[in-house]
């Protein structure tokens, strides 16, 4: 038998097996529906703003307690510099349209950035080194794809990396991988791109600490899987 | 689609989204899941979340295939998070028996144990009746990966299917 002829004898077969459900309807109504996506939209507003405040909360702690503590010098010597004040590492927000809004400033306690990803409903593997993590199997990307799952988020003069992930636009066999990238994946480039045929870099290139440490992502996809993604 | 304008015609839009499409959706995941409580929850999430993504999916090329994926997508991450076992062996199906006199159990087994990606690429596929080029932008893949992944799902699924033919005569 023909490869066309195998494929049309599958599609009948399916669509048999689908108009023999002609009796099944949807009988939600659409205004329910509506009503589902307003009051989501309003606990999404609240679990962002909640999230922000959080982080305002805790940066302020931080301040706080740095500067309260102070820093005490030893006898014979000179105090030394003030401390800089200490702003969270990175935070997850689910957008109003499901998308996941991450802004990394330092990619510590990867293992946490990890967790909350997974808990966000993201198979996800973070690591903060440029070694990719062993358990993991890239997986193919194109760039359309890409396109479809990432979108970097820069205001200007910003020293985060920012992005946005679809959820809705992950293969249901993959996930998302985010690690340090290399000086070499990120020469000449600004912004997200795409470096090999499973990853992409995001630089956002900038002078932010005090050793002059530019700050660069590595973004991509792998296959899901208990060991690497957690699913 | 007509593209119209304006904050309150956008929940018209929707609705008459819904209403064109909602039935087949349903029928869709009903076979991919096999059970028709959870085929409704997924339907019903996908179009939640095509309501509250509404400026994005109207604009994209077949919407009814972005529910699909998103209720088929969201089955897999339900069951992930959760952590059972999908019964893959199980050939009970929650469908009326007069309606599931036509649907070869054994059809429908063999599409429960595809791989997710090849379920998705028979949906647009063989179900939607998307040509390749549209499913491989849905998807994100390339077109010939849309093939590779659609000619293993058919020889798994045709070996499934009793062949008509099986009468041999002698002359």
């Amino acid at each position: 038998m023909k490869a066309a002829d195998t494929v049309a004898v599958v599609r009948d077969s399916l669509t048999t097996a689908r108009d023999s459900l002609s009796g099944v309807r949807m009988n939600t109504p659409p205004d329910v529906i509506a009503r589902n996506g307003h009051a989501r939209r309003r606990l999404h507003r609240l679990a962002g703003l909640t999230g922000a405040m959080a982080v305002f909360a805790g940066t302020a702690l931080a301040v706080t307690a740095l500067a309260s503590s102070g820093h005490a010098a030893s006898p014979g010597h000179t105090a030394s510099h003030p401390r800089a004040a200490r702003l969270a590492a990175w935070t997850v927000a689910r957008q109003s349209g499901g998308d996941i809004k991450v802004t990394i400033r330092q990619l510590s306690d990867p293992a946490g950035l990890q967790s909350t990803l997974r808990a966000d409903g993201v198979s996800a593997s973070v690591t903060s080194t440029t070694q990719h993590d062993p358990s993991c199997r890239p997986y193919p990307m194109t760039q359309a794809l890409f396109n479809s799952i990432y979108q970097a988020q820069n205001a200007a003069g910003s020293a985060n990396s920012i992005f946005v992930i679809d959820p809705s636009a992950l293969p249901s066999d993959a996930g998302v991988q985010i690690g340090a990238a290399t000086g070499q994946q990120t020469v000449g480039y600004r912004g997200l791109h795409q470096t090999t045929v499973n990853q992409a870099v995001h630089d956002s290139r900038h002078q932010a600490t005090a050793r002059g440490h530019n700050i660069a992502l590595r973004v991509g996809l792998v296959y899901a899987s208990q060991q690497c993604t957690g699913s | 689609m007509m593209r119209v304008r304006g904050m309150e015609q956008g929940p018209t839009e929707f609705a008459e989204f819904y209403e064109s499409s909602r039935d087949e959706c349903l029928r869709i995941v009903l076979l991919n899941v096999g059970d028709r409580d959870l085929a409704h929850d997924l339907v019903a999430e996908a179009y939640t979340r095509a309501w509250m993504s509404w400026r994005k999916v109207r604009e994209l090329e077949v919407p009814r295939a972005w529910v699909v994926r998103t209720a088929l997508n969201t089955h897999v991450s339900w069951w992930r998070r959760r952590r059972h076992e999908v019964a893959l062996g199980n050939h009970d199906v929650a469908i009326p028996a007069e309606q599931a006199a036509a649907v070869s159990g054994d059809l429908l087994a063999a599409l429960w144990q595809l791989p997710a990606r090849q379920r998705e690429v028979v949906a647009l596929r063989l179900l939607l009746d998307l040509d390749t080029e549209t499913t491989a932008r849905v998807l994100g893949i390339a077109p010939g990966t849309v093939g590779a992944h659609l000619h293993k799902a058919v020889a798994t699924l045709r070996a499934a299917i009793p062949s008509r033919d099986s009468q041999e005569i002698s002359i």
